[in-house]
């Protein structure tokens, strides 16, 4: 007897784990504005969009993204951390009712939680001394430009290079910004997250050349909640168009949020 | 059962080869400038000159207690900073010199330091001018007399350059990175990379036997 429950609680627990097992436990909306509380689970160690501030409170992009959604449903927020690998069984077993946590908005994903229409989004671009004249691969020609060796940038750079290019791998994003700040090299590949710290601190010195990918994030809930999702979309399109996300991706990310997370709306 | 593959190494051999072959000019040019800051250095510090042996002391300590590491991005990063640029690889080759030197000086310094001066002595007595005294008398034999620390010091430097990858320098631990970065074959990439290190400091050793046959052979006392 003793076995079979330590056996049942195993296979619950690594059933919870995975959470495909078990059924998605849909979020109704009437029952989130009757309790006057949303759950919105997010991340709080992937900075700038979740990190915990001073006070080991929630903060971030992700935080002032799902404070304005509650706000927009007219409930308050109750922030769930969760982390990368779970949070979509966190999802999926309605301790959440929401994830604002940053989720890539992939295929794969999609057959398993329903996206909204993108709020944020990171892109992997070209960057430079602003007095360089450089608006697509071709440009690079003749050129010194670091990237993180075996990162989607070194990929994307290594791509799209033509001859008489000089392509500078480092160890880690950090080392290549030091190049390009150092003035070891003109151009740069790296994510807008990274180079937003940048901008910070060297103001505007370097500036955007060209884009080389992008992925959209989008907030995510359980299949078949449709009312909850409806909401949702509308918030993310009030928020674009009335400047609230802008607002809040200068505030995180130096930048009004981009045209390419525009764009995929 | 991890399946071996060598194809990513033997179709990107031209680019393994290559980085072997800068790896070899680095650490050529390195040890013949780090020889020549090491015997200037020595003499430095065994002359009578006190603020010169003071700046060789310094010289000496800070290099010999730092990380090369720390040397090299200081080099690189840190030097632009006050309008000092250098490519990759110059700054390789000048983070390498500056740190062989270092530990050249006191190589040598002992060596100079061994020569009893009644061989100075007798070679005042032989008449010869003091170049002449310094160049057979002083360091040709002092160089003999430690010449085994000096080339495994050398050995030890074309092993330290595979540092240099980290400043994007494109020696031959760089262009395994780069393949592994591209291939993943990890096992097979740096099992290559371990018998081409080991078969290029087994060349050097043989280089520099030949040097002692040739140059430090002469009829000495046992």
């Amino acid at each position: 007897m003793k076995l079979t429950r330590r056996l049942f609680t195993t296979l619950a627990a690594s059933a919870l784990a995975a959470g495909l097992a078990l059924p998605a436990t849909a979020a109704d909306l009437a029952a989130i504005e009757k309790a006057g509380t949303i759950k919105i689970g997010m991340l709080v160690d992937f900075p700038p969009f979740g990190i915990q501030d001073a006070s080991g409170n929630p903060d971030g992009y992700d935080a002032d993204v799902a404070k304005a959604l509650a706000r927009y449903l007219g409930v308050a927020p109750q922030i769930v951390p969760v982390t990368g690998p779970n949070r979509i069984p966190y999802l999926l077993s309605g301790q959440v009712d929401v994830l604002v946590a940053s989720l890539g908005i992939t295929e794969e994903r999609a057959r398993k939680v329903d996206f909204s229409k993108p709020y944020a989004g990171i892109s992997i671009a070209v960057y430079g001394d602003s007095g360089l004249e450089v608006s697509d691969a071709s440009g690079l020609a003749g050129q010194s430009i670091a990237v993180a060796r075996a990162s989607t940038q070194d990929s994307g750079v290594t791509a799209i290079a033509p001859d008489g290019t000089d392509i500078r791998r480092f160890d880690d994003d950090a080392t290549a910004v030091q190049a390009l700040m150092s003035g070891q090299v003109k151009l740069i590949g790296v994510s807008n997250v990274v180079m937003s710290q940048i901008g910070k601190a060297t103001g505007d010195r370097f500036n955007k050349k060209f884009d080389l990918s992008s992925q959209v994030q989008g907030i995510a809930v359980a299949p078949g909640s449709d009312a909850l999702l409806e909401k949702v979309n509308a918030f993310v399109d009030q928020a674009t168009t009335d400047g609230t996300l802008d607002k809040i991706h200068e505030k995180w990310l130096g930048e009004p949020l981009p045209d390419f997370v525009k764009q995929a709306q | 059962m991890y399946q071996f593959n060598f194809q990513p190494v033997f179709e990107n051999l031209d680019l393994l080869l290559y980085g072997a072959l800068l790896t070899v000019r680095l650490s050529l040019a390195a040890m013949v400038l780090g020889l020549a800051v090491s015997v200037m250095g020595a003499v430095g510090k065994t002359s009578g000159i006190r603020p010169l042996r003071w700046l060789i002391d310094v010289y000496v300590e800070v290099i010999r207690n730092t990380p090369f590491l720390v040397q090299i991005f200081f080099i690189f990063f840190g030097l632009p900073a006050i309008g000092i640029s250098m490519s990759p690889n110059t700054a390789a080759l000048v983070a390498l010199v500056i740190n062989v030197g270092a530990y050249g000086t006191e190589i040598i310094r002992a060596g100079i330091e061994s020569i009893p001066r009644g061989q100075i002595e007798a070679g005042r007595a032989l008449g010869l001018t003091p170049v002449q005294i310094f160049r057979y008398v002083v360091v040709k034999p002092a160089l003999r007399n430690i010449y085994p620390s000096l080339t495994s010091q050398f050995i030890y430097l074309m092993l330290t350059s595979s540092v240099v990858s980290v400043i994007s320098a494109n020696d031959l631990a760089s262009a395994g990175a780069d393949l592994n970065a591209r291939t993943f074959a990890s096992f097979e990439i740096y099992l290559v990379l371990t018998v081409m290190y080991f078969l290029l400091a087994l060349g050097f050793s043989t280089l520099f036997a030949t040097i002692r046959r040739v140059f430090f052979t002469y009829p000495a006392s046992r």
